[in-house]
């Protein structure tokens, strides 16, 4: 089968819905299907560009490519899905969050100027057209979903996808909670430093970079939190799964995240996974003194609990041995299946 | 964003005040919605945009129909026949000239003789007799930038007028169930029909159906409850039927409580929606309805349907006997009516609904002006002239002009 994989890319930014689609390209091309991805960049600001840009994709013509038709095409997150084809499936990472839940918060987009709130419900129009002509909608978790059919009435099957391919393994756990992801404000990146600030044995690694990195090195170097929180940047695999590997457990509290790829890494390499009531996404395969701990958003939650694994390395092991029999039935043979069904 | 909200509010005595007390409130915590209250002397909100609710009632909305005349805005055409609004405001005013330019406005120069027709006592008032033939909404379809209605009916019959603006169909809203008893009124079954009694209502055909159940049925009983009009008042007795006049609302939800079916009938409608059929959904109470306007668009798995023709009252007595004779129909029905208001009438919906057409109906041309620029230039720039396609892209995603 031909398959356009669709996603949108913002230039130099790389992260999880980066490397899925990468990744589903690969998995369609490992079961010799004709698969491509086909990227279109993208900027959501200032005004109405975040419509003009999303038009882009409505004026691409993917029924077929150098004479031969498409069978197929998979679009993932905003607004790649706006995309036109007979044979339309969406697998959804996640739709333009500042237009629904993000609004009116501190990570909105639109203010109150009428201009600004006619975008906002320009988006959800083309949200409604765009997602509701698909034949099939696959969304990457039950928060996407539930988000999904909230705001425009449409249901989407649940089907989270397994993580990128990392040298997966447990060597000790450490003396280090490790902070997984793209450096920026919804990440909630600043809840562990100061949850390091409150306990002074605590120590962090942070992996990922993004344009929130500066401020939070600066939260960081306020609370003199110099020697136990390293900022290790973007990071190879081979680093990467190093870290997993060596680390006491993963913090990964987004506020209200769509999925959320981490918890299914840190499990894989039998890590436990600490994280917040209001994180959304992750809620769903994080289960309090199950598969990690699930505590209030507040640093001194957070640093109690942090406290308790390390005191409790047994449990951590179990509760990272208990995630990763829930990883492990995550498959990508099975989702490529269901996928092209 | 901030609305100024021209609609009729109690203690006014109408189905629209009633609708916008209730929505106000769930409204008012998404925009920033300032109510104005009829009065020539009083100040007129500058909002970002107008919303007008307009009906038939020439008393209750009159007064919008002038604020429309001096600033137009989005209209909530709560029914689409004016014709009594119109001679209300006209004839009862003594400006039959205004009446007689109205009908030839919209129906040329028959309209025009009509009205002398009318004016000379040679014909019976057409609001009476024929309102639906001559509904006369031109004038408001004509000021309004953006109508909002509840019905395909209503929507339908205002493209066929011509009216090209945006449009919304945004459903009535229900209201939340209060803490309530049944009313100790007994009946097997006990059928209801509540709100204004009058012959569009279809009472006459109602009785008659009714008196038929009830040779079947000896303990049937019906309820009318509402205020009557003339020509029905004195009709509206006979064995098992009970009569209660106007009612508050806690009397009146404890009364349809106590209903086994409901019955909405209607014709000729204006297109208008029904406040107590939709309390009698929340309720869960299966309907009966005439297969007409809005009504004829509730879903089949809450309302039996009676076709206004020469088997109506065989229709009705058909759907009654269908009803009092099997509870699991009733039960189903119930429970598919406080699904569908679940689903579709819930207050919060419908005001998130309101929201968006009403920022939408603010702020949409502008924005749609500015990606048409945009992309018009970036066309323009690579020296495209032919823009058909991205026309009909752009209209496909609603960003077309």
């Amino acid at each position: 089968m031909r398959i356009a994989v669709c996603r949108p890319q913002v230039p130099f930014a790389h992260g999880g819905a980066e490397i899925f689609a990468d990744r589903l390209v690969a998995e369609l091309r490992a079961r010799e299907h004709d698969a491509d991805l086909v990227t279109v960049p993208f900027k959501w600001y200032p005004g109405e560009r975040v419509l003009t840009q999303a038009f882009l994709w409505r004026l691409l013509d993917l029924e077929e490519a150098d004479g031969r038709r498409i069978d197929l095409v998979v679009a993932t997150k905003f607004p790649s899905y706006c995309v036109r084809h007979p044979n339309k499936v969406v697998w959804l990472l996640h739709q333009f969050r500042q237009a629904y839940e993000l609004d009116r918060t501190a990570l909105g987009q639109f203010g109150e100027a009428p201009e600004e709130r006619a975008t906002r419900r320009a988006v959800q129009r083309l949200d409604r057209v765009a997602l509701g002509e698909a034949r099939r909608v696959f969304a990457t978790s039950r928060n996407v979903a539930d988000r999904l059919e909230r705001s425009t009435g449409l249901r989407a099957e649940v089907m989270p996808h397994p993580p990128q391919e990392l040298d997966y393994r447990c060597d000790e756990y450490g003396d280090f909670v490790l902070s997984v992801g793209r450096l920026d404000r919804a990440k909630r990146v600043d809840l562990i430093l100061e949850a390091v600030a409150v306990d002074p044995a605590l120590r962090c690694v942070v992996a990922g970079d993004g344009p929130d990195r500066a401020r939070l090195e600066d939260v960081a170097r306020r609370h003199g939190l110099d020697g136990r929180v390293t900022f290790a940047g973007r990071v190879d695999e081979r680093e990467l799964s190093d870290l997993y590997a060596r680390c006491l457990a993963v913090y990964y509290a987004p506020v209200d995240e769509d999925f959320g790829m981490v918890p299914y890494e840190a499990f894989l390499a039998e890590k436990p996974v600490i994280t917040t009531t209001d994180a959304g996404g992750p809620l769903e395969i994080v289960a309090d003194r199950r598969t990690g701990l699930v505590c209030d958003p507040r640093a001194a939650a957070l640093a109690e609990a942090c406290a308790w694994l390390r005191g409790h390395r047994d449990d951590a092991r179990a509760f990272g041995r208990a995630g990763r029999a829930i990883a492990e039935r995550v498959s990508w043979t099975e989702t490529v299946e269901r996928l092209l069904s | 964003m901030k609305v100024a909200y021209y609609s009729p509010l109690p203690p006014s005595r109408s189905g629209v005040a009633d609708y916008s007390a209730l929505l106000l409130p769930a409204l008012g915590r998404r925009l920033e919605v300032e109510p104005v209250r009829p009065g020539r002397f009083r100040r007129e909100p500058k909002g970002d945009v107008s919303v007008y609710h307009v009906g038939n009632d020439p008393e209750a909305h009159g007064w919008i129909l002038e604020a429309l005349r001096r600033r137009p805005g989005v209209v909530v055409l709560h029914e689409f026949v004016l014709h009594h609004l119109v001679a209300g405001m006209t004839l009862a005013r003594g400006d039959a000239d205004g009446y007689k330019d109205a009908l030839e406005r919209e129906h040329g120069l028959v309209g025009r003789l009509l009205a002398y027709a009318v004016l000379d006592n040679k014909l019976p008032p057409l609001w009476e007799t024929r309102p639906e033939d001559f509904p006369l909404a031109g004038e408001v379809l004509r000021l309004a930038t953006g109508l909002i209605v509840h019905s395909r009916f209503v929507e339908e019959r205002a493209r066929a007028a011509g009216f090209d603006g945006p449009i919304w169909r945004i459903p009535h809203p229900a209201w939340p169930l209060p803490a309530i008893e049944r009313a100790g009124v007994e009946g097997a079954p006990l059928v209801g029909c509540f709100g204004h009694l009058n012959e569009s209502k279809r009472v006459p055909q109602l009785l008659e159906a009714f008196a038929r159940l009830r040779a079947s049925r000896p303990g049937a009983r019906l309820l009318l409850v509402g205020a009557a009009s003339r020509r029905v008042a004195d009709r509206l007795a006979g064995d098992g039927v009970l009569r209660e006049d106007y009612v508050d609302e806690p009397r009146l939800w404890s009364l349809m409580a106590a209903c086994d079916v409901c019955v909405s009938l209607r014709s000729p409608t204006m297109g208008e929606t029904s406040g107590s059929a939709i309390r009698a959904l929340s309720l869960g109470k299966p309907l009966v309805v005439s297969d007409v306007g809005w009504f004829a668009e509730l879903p089949d798995s809450v309302a039996l349907k009676a076709a206004v023709d020469e088997h109506e009252v065989e229709t009705i007595v058909a759907a009654l006997e269908l009803l009092a004779g099997d509870e699991g129909v009733r039960l189903a029905m119930g429970r598919a009516a406080r699904e569908l208001v679940e689903r579709e009438h819930d207050l919060e919906r419908v005001a998130e609904l309101y929201a968006a057409a009403l920022e939408e109906a603010a702020g949409g041309p502008a924005v749609r002006d500015a990606v048409l620029r945009e992309v018009a230039g970036a066309a323009a720039g690579v020296g495209l002239r032919e823009t058909a396609e991205l026309a009909e892209r752009l209209g496909e995603v609603g960003l077309g002009r």
